[in-house]
């Protein structure tokens, strides 16, 4: 019996925030509970639930009515009409509904192209729904081979090489000056929201210690307490500057609160330590001139965003290589499903054996020499093949009584497995969490401006 | 064929392929031919040490007097800080100018041939110090060049906001370059001082004369000046970065000219040949 994948789903494209946020699934382990139950023509169930997309992944019966059902139940479950829900869904099936689970995968289909979080959200479902038993042959495998995918995408493209966020870009060139930003001090100099996502991935990068100073001190405060760094008074923060390596600036002043001569002499105060300048506001906060001063680097937003942008540029470019990968993933997937039934393995094991007789054969013949007759090289061949055969017959009808089971792809993939008919290995942190996923639960920070709240994918079991 | 020439021809031949690697392996941007690169440099340099330890072992008192050991030791002791950085900093980058100098210098070290007639007190201790610590100042020297080239070249991107492409990505950061520089002026000067007083204390010995207006001399003294100055600035002043950079380079592109300049083409005790 053969299977075919659906997959329905809505992301970022087709659904604005309202709609990601009214169907989004935090536990979808229930729901994929629910898709896979006895009476349900549906065999294997995932469900993948992110601030940016909400996908369905089943497989089942090709002739069985899978969209109205998962769709019914999708709704069902998060209190809403099935109507509301349907403009915006995306269906795909067969090798269409791989190609898309590979893309989503290697970020192709993120919104900020090739961000790394989604694998890591992806790794997490599908662990949940192995903890749950929703999943089973055909899943399993699409869901290792989307991760090996992602990783040969990854490293083969430079896809995932270069800083696509303001605040990004500001610490990969932190790391540029400093070499690592572990240890280092950054200053706050208004607490508005781009200083706070620098700030959060300063933190996260490694910065030791945090001071922020605001002209409401109250703010200031706040905002200290949370990064657990020093609040300090907006008027005494130049005596504050000689303690900071890297400096982020977003007030609202209407002219520099920092120039270039007070930098001369803060310098001289820090034995000419070089210092980072980041000015996101505008109008600017800092002097331009600061950036001739030896060991002293400015950046504003301007200079940060062409960074970004150029990047972005780099990232579509490699795009089109990874989009050639995931198509020969593809292939390669869809072969193993094609041939993941009775008529096809027992083909394939019985070439095997054959092929081991013919080749052991072939030695035999070649060390007997050519005085061989060729009724003796007859008999011989005779002999091999059906000894290869005889050995082979009691795993064929094994395969033959339980493929007819339910689950009997199981035993098709067990002994496709055994005897390695597919020539593929799966990679062994399949089941991993990759050590590169960090581990946020949004798939970007770009989401995070946008005001969407981050569904947590899942709890972990 | 000698074992002695298989042993040189080799240590060539493993320079040479490190070099080609490693320029391979930064153009095509590919790891796995920079650690090879790495590997035949280490191999070459293990080769090259059992080289010199030989010639040492066979004929210490005629290998002193060859001008060939001493570009052969100086394209060892190159290796040898290069190694150290390489180790302690991971510049790798700076493997681009280790190991193509170490292969000149040691090709070079066979041009130079010929024996001189040295009075007998030069294999002391003080001749052994003057050459030792000045050949290991000016391997410290050139990686500081070459990390203040680095430094230079990724600092002027960085200010001008140009866009980072693969080569000036692959480089270390700046405080990197900055503490190679670092290392080279805090080790390097007291080694060059050293190199310097044993020298004099030396000719004293030999030639009852501290100071002989050597035309090499005098640029060694101006050396160690401008020298003693990046010193002071960087330790006691706090200079850092493209100063320092600068006054490096520039440091260590005097030595070279004292030493192959001069010592080929004028007229000095120096000489590596007679």
């Amino acid at each position: 019996m053969q299977y075919t994948i659906h997959l329905f789903g809505l992301n970022h494209k087709t659904a604005d925030v309202e709609v990601r946020e009214a169907f989004a699934l935090a536990d979808g382990g229930i729901l994929e509970r629910a898709l896979v139950s006895r009476e349900s023509p549906i065999r294997e169930a995932l469900v993948l639930s992110t601030c940016n997309r909400v996908e369905i992944l089943v497989s089942g019966a090709p002739e069985a009515e899978v969209a109205s059902l998962v769709l019914s139940r999708w709704a069902g479950h998060c209190n809403r009409d099935a109507a509301r829900l349907s403009p915006h869904i995306y269906a795909h099936a067969g090798t269409g509904a791989v190609e898309h689970v590979f893309r989503v995968a290697s970020g192709l289909d993120s919104m900020v192209l090739g961000e790394p979080q989604i694998l890591g959200q992806m790794k997490d479902a599908y662990r949940r729904a192995v903890g749950n038993g929703s999943t089973g042959v055909i899943l399993n495998r699409l869901l290792h081979k989307a991760f090996s995918t992602a990783k040969k995408v990854r490293t083969a493209t430079g896809i995932g090489a270069s800083a696509v966020s303001i605040s990004y870009a500001a610490v990969e060139l932190a790391k540029r000056i400093f070499g690592e930003t572990a240890g280092k001090k950054a200053m706050l100099i208004g607490a508005g929201e781009m200083a706070e996502l620098a700030a959060t991935h300063l933190l996260t990068s490694g910065i030791s210690h945090l001071f922020v100073a605001n002209r409401t001190f109250s703010r200031a405060k706040e905002l200290a307490e949370r990064f657990h760094g020093t609040a300090i008074p907006f008027e005494n923060l130049v005596e504050h500057l000689p303690e900071a390596d890297i400096v982020i600036s977003s007030t609202g002043a209407p002219q520099a609160i920092i120039r270039a001569r007070d930098i001369k002499d803060v310098l001289k105060k820090r034995r000419q330590r070089p210092m980072f300048f980041i000015d996101i506001a505008v109008p600017r906060d800092i002097d331009p001139d600061v950036n001739s001063l030896d060991n002293v680097y400015l950046y504003d937003i301007d200079d940060l965003r062409e960074v970004v942008e150029e990047n972005l540029a780099q990232r579509k470019e490699e795009a089109t290589r990874a989009g050639e990968i995931v198509l020969e993933q593809v292939e390669s997937f869809s072969h193993w499903l094609k041939a993941l039934d009775l008529s096809p393995t027992i083909v394939d094991v019985l070439r095997y054996g054959e092929d081991i007789a013919k080749k052991e054969l072939c030695k035999t013949l070649r060390r007997l020499g050519p005085d061989v007759s060729p009724e003796t090289a007859k008999a011989l061949e005779r002999l091999a093949l059906s000894i290869s055969h005889k050995i082979l017959h009691e795993p064929i009808v094994f395969l033959k009584r339980r493929s007819r089971e339910n689950a009997g792809e199981r035993f098709l993939d067990l002994i496709r497995r055994v005897f390695d008919l597919d020539k593929e290995t799966v990679p062994e942190d399949a089941h991993g969490r990759g050590a590169d996923d960090p581990a946020c639960g949004c798939e970007d920070e770009i989401s995070n401006k946008a005001g969407a709240p981050c569904v947590p994918t899942s709890s972990r079991n | 064929m000698t074992p002695d020439n298989l042993l040189f021809l080799a240590v060539i031949c493993l320079y040479l392929s490190g070099t080609i690697l490693y320029l391979l392996g930064v153009l095509w941007q590919a790891p796995l031919l920079r650690r090879a690169s790495y590997a035949a440099a280490i191999a070459g340099f293990v080769l090259h040490s059992v080289c010199l330890g030989l010639s040492l072992r066979e004929e210490a008192g005629t290998m002193l007097l060859r001008g060939e050991f001493y570009f052969s030791l100086l394209a060892w002791s190159l290796l040898l800080i290069f190694f150290f950085l390489w180790w302690r900093l991971r510049m790798d980058f700076l493997g681009l100018l280790a190991s193509p100098l170490a292969l000149i210098l040691f090709l070079s070290s066979q041009a130079v041939g010929g024996v001189r007639q040295l009075p007998e007190t030069l294999a002391g201790l003080f001749f052994g110090l003057h050459i030792g610590s000045l050949f290991l100042s000016i391997s410290l020297l050139a990686m500081a060049c070459g990390a203040g080239v680095g430094y230079l070249f990724l600092e002027r991107k960085i200010k001008t906001k140009e866009k980072l492409s693969g080569f000036a990505r692959a480089l270390p950061s700046l405080s990197t370059f900055d503490r190679a520089n670092q290392w080279a002026v805090t080790g390097g000067f007291p080694l060059y001082t050293i190199g310097l007083v044993s020298g004099f204390l030396w000719a004293k010995l030999t030639w009852q004369r501290i100071f002989s207006w050597d035309p090499k001399e005098v640029v060694a003294i101006f050396i160690w000046l401008l020298f003693a100055f990046l010193f002071h600035q960087r330790l006691f002043m706090g200079w850092r970065g493209r100063k320092t950079a600068w006054l490096a380079i520039w440091v260590f592109c005097l030595s070279i000219v004292s030493m192959l300049v001069i010592n080929f083409f004028m007229p000095t005790h120096h000489s590596f040949a007679s």
